[in-house]
């Protein structure tokens, strides 16, 4: 998928780890887990709402848009 | 995934594995009647019929009535083994999977060939029933039969729609 998940970087960036984040969004680890690695089909609003909130963050932060070597040949 | 313990689906496993050995029980008499006992001679006596064609037609007619009688046997069970499989799968709480939209699928199938079979035998019995022997059998065209079809065809869309949107919903965080 061209939708990149950079929740890595942030982690990074805040000193915390994927636990100390599904702790204090309520998500659980598994489906945080989902997220990071980038196997999530959509996220929604809601935990989109409260990650950007825990990392003092944008929307824009966590996700980016990176085309895939296959589209760019085509265009 | 949370499901309320509901005494319906232990009753369904039970009520079905009972309906699975009548379905072949019903299926053994019948052959049995059919094969075994009863000479044409021994129908006569037991209906007081005497011999004449129309005695001979209906003989032939409840014959092959028994014959459908044994044709619906496989029939209902494979409706019976699959809503068991439902019922497990519901038991197990996951009942929303491609299998169980096929499963019902091929049940509405099975309902509607057992409708269109129900016709034939009471178009057996009409033809073969006489004013002093009547065939009075309880087959024919049934609206609830047919509804019965609609719904289970209706309900197979439902769970393939269901098992789409689940399975949609499972990649969402």
């Amino acid at each position: 998928m061209a939708i990149a998940v950079k929740l890595d970087d942030l982690l990074h960036d805040r000193r915390m780890t994927l636990t100390d984040l599904a702790d204090r969004i309520g998500i659980t680890l598994a489906n945080l887990s989902i997220l990071k690695t980038g196997k999530a089909r959509a996220i929604r609003f809601s935990t989109l709402d409260a990650i950007c909130e825990a990392l003092a963050c944008q929307p824009g932060d966590i996700l980016r848009f990176e085309p895939e070597q296959a589209d760019c040949e085509q265009n | 995934m949370p499901t309320k313990s509901s005494p319906v689906l232990p009753i369904a496993h039970v009520v079905l594995r009972i309906l699975i050995v009548m379905n072949w029980l019903y299926g053994a008499a019948i052959a049995i009647l059919l094969v075994a006992l009863p000479t044409r001679k021994w129908i006569m006596s037991a209906l007081s019929l005497s011999p004449s064609p129309e005695a001979d037609r209906l003989i032939l007619g409840m014959r092959a009535i028994a014959v459908i009688g044994i044709a619906t046997v496989p029939l209902h069970y494979a409706i019976f083994k699959r809503l068991l499989a439902i019922v497990e799968t519901v038991r197990g709480g996951d009942p929303f999977v491609a299998t169980n939209a096929q499963r019902l699928k091929i049940i509405a199938w099975t309902l509607l060939a057992l409708q269109l079979l129900s016709l034939v035998v009471a178009a057996i019995a009409r033809t073969v029933s006489t004013p002093e022997h009547p065939l009075d059998l309880d087959a024919g065209f049934s609206i609830s039969g047919w509804l019965a079809v609609l719904l289970t065809f209706l309900l197979a869309r439902v769970f393939a729609e269901g098992t789409y949107m689940r399975e949609d919903l499972e990649g969402v965080v």
